[in-house]
């Protein structure tokens, strides 16, 4: 297909530089995105043992939640029943205090109920592990701190890298249409690495495009959905409702007279067979309109939150408010919304889905990571026969130097963050309010390190670092087992071996690319951004010789 | 108009294309996701429409936004999209009553 050449030269410029503004955003977004498809195991990887997961009879949960509602006012306000329960849910029922809003509270105590051995009510209170949520705030906002209003600045600003990512996914098909035919799968390895560097750029873009274009369009609604209803309703809506809210009762309830949770999963399980039903999250159930919103999980549907979908039933009668948020049963407009955030979230297919977007997450990232690759590679200025060496420009030393550090100090920093967790526990702390400290720590650390060392060789040194955050998971969890007197712990379930196994799978990706990066900063050519030689030591003016030496 | 007429290159006129494509794009997407909402299937009270016409407004937005460099100069864009967005705008205010 033939595209005139004055275009191609406007879009090269569009994808050059919605790239390159959005890039190191993005490779935060998609990593931490690949990793909050197993949000769950690594939260259950990082949770501490504090009580045995239990299994109570029915009527033992019901006599929990009875007890709790009696006991805690702040229960009554919102409680959340775990009817699937594994490390980080031991018990059935669990609160917290305050509002949970939008921003992750580090500090937050939650408290968790259960019946002891003489069929008490045994009520702890404990800090969550708030891992999972750390990387989804990381994927959210790129790591960006600050606030804006009552979101995330990030969230904003990923909003914006959202839309560069679009153009630049609009201008890389314009430019690569011409010759998609004719190089679509050349991966032309060899001397010339901008070549290959740019061969596997196009494979990863072209073979997850409508990935690339859905996650695009998702992250800018995310972002901006707010200000969108707020323009509809302004402009479109105005008099007219834009929702039907469910209808208020007249009194105030008695929360003696709820009906028996077991009752509940089964009214919900009638309304979605072929779903598990995970959790009943209780709301308001003294005020007037109580609602109970039960998560139901299945592999074979499309569902509308990361993991669950949603069926609002009432808590008293147990009359079903709505299947909207239920897949498959929703009404023609639910319907044609939910597949855009199951198609972000990855949430249908279960396991093959989720490791299928895992590998697109990295693919994502490696997307990012190529493309700077190759702008720096572009503004390379290549040494004459026999000339002198020439010097980089600075703008491409520094964009280099940045590409690095912030690509690769994000990936040790979340694993840095994990590794934390355990062994913080094992000196008596709790990880949540280091969190944020470890992850900054070690992210600035590394970029700090990127301009300093320069990109060659931060390169494959900062690869090493992510090797060892890598390698450092699954030798926590050796160290836990083999040396019980550190009071940390190791998870025997398939779920968290997984964390394990895929960390050290990780690692040694990392350590290969690291052994490749070190070689090619030694023996590759001496005018490229990625040699040793062109470091700034070597550029540095020779100190002046002293007579006689 | 013939093939054989060779047209001036594209002129790349970065701020105002992308203007065009940022602002006049936005405006254009909302107009138009309105004039669905109320004369699309169901009208303007259709349950749970509200949240798929709000989903419509970045597909349009970014459709627009992507291709705005294919106007043959800045000028060309903001006539352009400044005519759809007069068009789409008096067609919501109509269908609004």
């Amino acid at each position: 297909m033939k595209i005139r050449s004055d275009i191609l030269r406007v879009y090269q410029a569009v994808h050059t530089w919605g790239g390159i503004c959005a890039g190191m955003l993005l490779f935060i977004g998609f990593f931490g995105g690949a990793l909050t498809m197993f949000k769950a195991p690594l939260e259950r990887w990082v949770s501490a043992p504090v009580v045995p997961v239990q299994a109570l009879a029915p009527a033992q949960v019901d006599k929990v939640v009875a007890g709790v509602l009696a006991q805690y006012p702040a229960a009554r306000e919102e409680f959340t029943l775990h009817v699937a329960r594994d490390e980080h849910t031991p018990a059935p029922v669990s609160w917290q205090a305050g509002e949970s809003g939008h921003e992750v509270d580090f500090g937050l105590v939650r408290w968790q109920a259960t019946l002891d051995a003489d069929g008490r009510l045994a009520v702890t209170q404990q800090q969550p592990s708030l891992l999972a949520e750390l990387i989804d705030m990381l994927h959210r906002t790129g790591g960006i701190p600050g606030t804006l209003g009552e979101e995330y600045l990030g969230i904003y600003v990923m909003g914006v890298a959202g839309l560069l990512y679009f153009l630049a996914l609009v201008s890389g098909v314009i430019l690569l249409l011409p010759t998609l035919v004719k190089d679509f799968f050349a991966l032309r390895p060899g001397k010339n690495r901008k070549r290959f560097w740019l061969d596997a750029h196009n494979i990863l873009g072209i073979t997850s495009l409508p990935f690339h274009i859905v996650i695009s369009i998702t992250v800018v609604v995310f972002a901006f959905h707010d200000q969108f209803y707020d323009g509809l309703r302004g402009i479109v809506y105005r008099d007219q409702p834009m929702f039907s809210p469910p209808a208020i009762g007249a009194t105030p309830r008695d929360a003696t007279k709820l009906l028996p949770a077991s009752e509940l999963v089964r009214r919900v399980q009638q309304q979605a067979p072929g779903f598990e039903v995970t959790e009943l999250l209780y709301m308001g159930v003294e005020s007037p309109r109580p609602i109970v919103r039960a998560a139901v999980a299945s592999p074979r549907h499309l569902v509308q939150a990361a993991e669950t979908g949603f069926v609002i039933v009432q808590p008293y009668s147990g009359a079903i408010l709505s299947t909207s948020m239920l897949p498959g049963q929703g009404n023609t407009w639910s319907a044609l919304v939910a597949p855009f955030f199951a198609l972000h979230f990855g949430s249908y297919g279960g396991m093959t889905v989720r490791w299928l977007y895992f590998a697109f997450g990295l693919a994502g990232a490696a997307l990012f990571y190529t493309g700077n690759l190759l702008w720096i590679e572009k503004r390379r200025k290549n040494q004459l026969k026999n000339g002198p060496l020439p010097a980089q420009p600075r703008r491409t030393l520094h964009i280099a130097a940045a590409t690095v550090g912030v690509c690769l100090g994000s990936v040790a920093g979340i694993g840095a963050c994990l590794v934390a967790a355990k062994w913080l526990h094992a000196f008596g702390a709790h990880a949540n309010s280091a969190y944020l400290t470890v992850y900054y720590t070690v992210f600035l650390a590394c970029v700090a390190w990127a301009f300093v060392r320069g990109a060659a060789r931060a390169g494959s040194e900062l690869l090493g670092a992510c090797a060892l955050a890598a390698a450092a998971i699954p030798a926590t969890s050796l160290a836990a087992a083999f040396m019980p007197a550190l009071g940390m712990w190791t998870h025997t379930s398939p779920a968290t071996l997984g964390v394990d196994g895929t960390a050290l799978l990780l690692a040694a990706a990392f350590a290969w690319a690291a052994t490749r990066a070190a070689r090619r900063a030694r023996n590759g050519a001496a005018d490229s951004v990625w040699s040793a030689a062109a470091a700034p030591a070597v550029v540095a003016p020779e100190p002046a010789r002293q007579v006689g030496t | 108009m013939s093939a054989d007429v060779k047209r001036a290159p594209i002129r790349p006129d970065w701020w105002s294309k992308t203007f065009a494509g940022a602002v006049l794009g936005v405006t254009l997407a909302f107009a138009l996701a309105g004039v669905f909402a109320w004369v699309g299937p169901g009208g303007i009270a259709a349950p749970d429409k509200s949240q798929f016409v709000m989903w419509l407004i970045a597909p349009l937005w970014l459709t627009v936004f992507g291709f705005v460099w294919l106007f043959r100069s800045g000028a060309q864009a903001l006539l352009w999209l400044g005519g759809a967005n007069l068009l789409a705008w008096g067609l919501l205010f109509w269908v609004r009553g």
